[in-house]
């Protein structure tokens, strides 16, 4: 059997696998809050409505007003522009450069952390909008009339962002497994072609409407941000109950596959080492008895599996959706299709917490540490004094993360249950058969969070 | 003198099954003798066996040879490496490590050949080579370097062995002495190797010495891909990493590195402090070697 030649460009440690136990135990919680919920079949939609209090007139002047967007702006392109010049000119070192543990580690996976409590953090920080803004004013006021776009294929809905986002993914734990691709020099670069991308495409159709469809982030960071406690309406910034707004976001045709992408790539990395390996290798020795090198073998593996995961996750979507169809009263396949996406959301953040918690506290220490001072890993710059700072691995113990591992899975099945629970009592508004629809999501949500605790509890390596 | 007999030594046949074994239970190993691909004229038919058996409480060494030069001296040394290797055998065996290149420390055997050319000895150790350490046993041309070939008795036809372990003998050079300070000369006048346990460490690429592994490097890879070692939390961490070419190896999360010598051998030794999957690679090339798991 040939093995396979991973490598890990940034982390240099893994958690340890969930034990036998803690699996029982969350597994069996699992079970009996899905059976609880059901019996507690409430009768009328709880976070259906967003209930937003409005925030003070001041605050909400002070924190949306014109000179606060610049700022945001400004530091956003301001980073964005610093990474990729860390990337072009720093070490091809990718744990002593700013730009990977920048862009993979700090708003990869800060966005979704903080969005998912805050609200969307990114939007006013977006560096793509913020130029796409700044040159429609410029336009503006230049040629006096308002920049004409296309008209945005309204089919196409959110699709780019998913398939970008399987994109961006791919290049981080694909492409960049054989660990020649994943270096600070073609991360600074994929990133300047996505920024031109990105920009011709805000030309074309709009910045706010291209962040909303088809700009990765924009999209797959606003979705957790819909989670969040905090939202702004008609430039007044506003409380709402959290979860809420999810209930709005799938509204996007495409919305279901950015979040079964968000799912499934989440859990090819956690298997790849893990509940896969073997397949993997399998597959790996295939191409390489067929001649192909090692590194594009790898690849091609990789790819292979990234693609069966999504397939997978969007086919036990799909059969939930499916089985609700036969309750009677059951709207369209695509209504409910789109209408239960955003119970997925949950989910997608309970696997992110779950798989890159313990990768996101440690490395954090790397990024405000040395990565501050010494961002392009020259070794002889100490802007801030922490350049010979290491990371210090005490800060949580094995149990600690199992514990939080296992809690994100089992707070993601509840929120994600409420959700769908909800849902349904909007689509049938007797709510018994808004409960019997509902065996089907729970069976859903089952497979994904037990799934979530098997690809945490198998030995990886 | 003869010189530049470098060789590589060809075929392997190896060690038993028992070599892990780390009781005090008599073991044994064997290996063939052979010559090496590029030797000169005269070594092309080496062929002979090597014999190494742990008693519990001491080991002893014995060969036979034959197709050597007739009535000519030779030194055996008891290497840690396989003899598949740039540097057959690797360096010394030592019972302490960076300690006199000589016995009681080393194990040697002398002898002389007949008029045949057939040649046997033995030596014997107070003290057990530890399981998996016994890579290889290498022939050399004895030269100047090697004067106690006492034992030649030119009225026997046999060759006689010399048991060569000078108990109480302090052959040490005073101060400090660095294996790298003083060249392996005898690198140079290799005849023949035979393989012990240097092959067992190549199937499993971890031989374990006593309780502490030992991972072989070669051609920048993990010899048997990389080794799984588990611990649990406050245990001490200890393996060893022999490699054919210089490296320097880095154990991550702990962040400590140490840099072996081609052909060298370091030893790692430290408390298990941080709970998690750590890896241990080759710096320069980033290729890992260990996979160290500390459980809670």
């Amino acid at each position: 059997m040939s093995f396979l030649p991973l490598a890990h460009a940034l982390a240099s440690r893994q958690d340890l696998p969930v034990p036998a136990w803690l699996f029982a135990w969350g597994a069996s919680i699992v079970l009996v809050v899905s059976f609880f919920a059901l019996a507690a079949g409430w009768r009328s939609p709880r976070f259906e409505q967003l209930h937003e209090r409005p925030l003070g007139a001041g605050l909400s002047r002070a924190l949306l007003g014109l000179p606060v967007q610049i700022l945001c702006g400004t530091i956003g392109v301001f980073l964005l522009g610093f990474a990729v010049y860390a990337g072009l000119e720093g070490t091809a070192a990718p744990d002593r450069n700013f730009a990977l543990t920048f862009l993979f580690v700090t708003c990869w996976l800060g966005f979704p952390f903080f969005s998912a409590v805050l609200g969307d953090l990114f939007r006013p920080f977006n560096p793509w909008r913020a130029i796409g803004r700044v040159t429609g004013a410029g336009f503006r006021a230049i040629a006096g009339q308002r920049p004409a776009h296309l008209a945005y294929p309204e089919r196409l809905g959110r699709w780019p962002a998913a398939i970008g986002l399987l994109a961006v993914v791919w290049l981080e734990v694909v492409y960049g497994n054989g660990g020649t691709g994943f270096d600070p020099h073609t991360v600074a670069v994929a990133t300047l072609v996505y920024s031109a991308y990105t920009l011709a495409m805000m030309a074309a159709f709009g910045t706010e409407k291209w962040s909303e469809s088809g700009e990765v982030f924009s999209v797959y960071f606003g979705m957790f941000g819909r989670l969040g406690i905090f939202g702004t309406r008609d430039g007044r910034l506003e409380r709402r109950r959290p979860f809420s707004a999810a209930t709005t976001w799938a509204t996007i045709p495409g919305s279901v596959a950015v979040v079964i992408a968000s799912i499934s790539t989440t859990s090819f990395d956690g298997g790849q080492e893990g509940a896969f390996k073997d397949a993997i290798e399998t597959v790996y020795g295939w191409f390489l008895d067929a001649g192909t090198n090692p590194t594009l073998s790898l690849r091609l593996a990789g790819t292979i599996f990234m693609l069966l995961c999504f397939a997978g996750v969007a086919a036990i979507y799909l059969l939930g959706v499916r089985g609700m169809r036969t309750v009677p009263g059951a709207p369209s396949f695509a209504r409910l299709r789109a209408g239960f996406a955003h119970t997925l959301i949950p989910i997608a953040l309970a696997y992110l917490v779950a798989h890159y918690f313990s990768y996101f506290v440690f490395q954090e220490q790397a990024q405000f540490g040395y990565l501050l001072s010494d961002p392009l890993g020259t070794g002889h710059t100490d802007l801030f004094g922490t350049a010979g700072s290491g990371v210090d691995y005490t800060v949580l113990s094995a149990n600690a993360i199992w514990y939080v591992q296992v809690a994100a899975l089992i707070a993601g099945h509840v929120i994600g249950l409420t959700l769908a629970h909800d849902r349904a009592l909007v689509y049938w508004p007797d709510y018994r058969k808004a409960t019997a629809s509902q065996y089907w999501m729970l069976a859903v949500m089952v497979a994904f969070t037990c799934f979530g605790l098997y690809l945490l509890s198998v030995s990886n390596g | 003198m003869i010189a530049l007999l470098a060789l590589v030594a060809a075929s392997a046949l190896v060690a038993c099954g028992s070599s892990t074994d780390t009781t005090a239970e008599e073991t044994a190993v064997s290996g063939k003798f052979a010559p090496v691909a590029d030797a000169p004229a005269g070594y092309s038919e080496v062929s002979g066996e090597a014999d190494l058996e742990r008693s519990g409480s001491g080991t002893e060494v014995s060969l036979t040879v034959s197709g050597l030069e007739p009535k000519t001296a030779y030194v055996a040394h008891l290497h840690t490496g396989g003899c598949d290797q740039a540097d057959p055998g690797g360096p010394h065996f030592q019972f302490e490590q960076g300690g006199p290149e000589e016995p009681p420390n080393e194990i040697h055997l002398e002898f002389t050949t007949d008029s045949a050319g057939e040649g046997e000895a033995e030596a014997t150790s107070k003290r057990e080579v530890p399981a998996g350490e016994a890579g290889s046993v290498v022939i050399h041309v004895g030269d100047e370097s090697h004067h106690e070939m006492t034992a030649y008795d030119p009225t026997d036809s046999e060759a006689v062995a010399t048991i060569l372990v000078h108990e109480g003998v302090d052959h040490s050079k005073e101060g400090g002495h660095h294996e790298e300070a003083e060249p392996e000369h005898a690198h140079s006048d290799k005849v023949a190797c035979a393989e012990l346990e240097g092959a067992a460490a190549a199937e499993g690429g971890t031989a374990s010495g006593g309780d502490v592994p030992t991972i072989v490097v070669r051609d920048g890879e993990p010899v048997g891909g990389v080794q799984e070692l588990e611990y649990s939390a406050g245990e001490e961490i200890r393996f060893r990493v022999s490699s054919d070419a210089a490296e320097e190896i880095h154990v991550h999360g702990y962040d400590l590195s140490q840099n072996v010598p081609a052909g060298g051998t370091v030893e790692f030794d430290f408390p298990a402090e941080l709970e998690g999957i750590y890896e241990a690679e080759l710096e320069e090339l980033g290729v890992q070697i260990i996979e160290l798991r500390i459980n809670p």
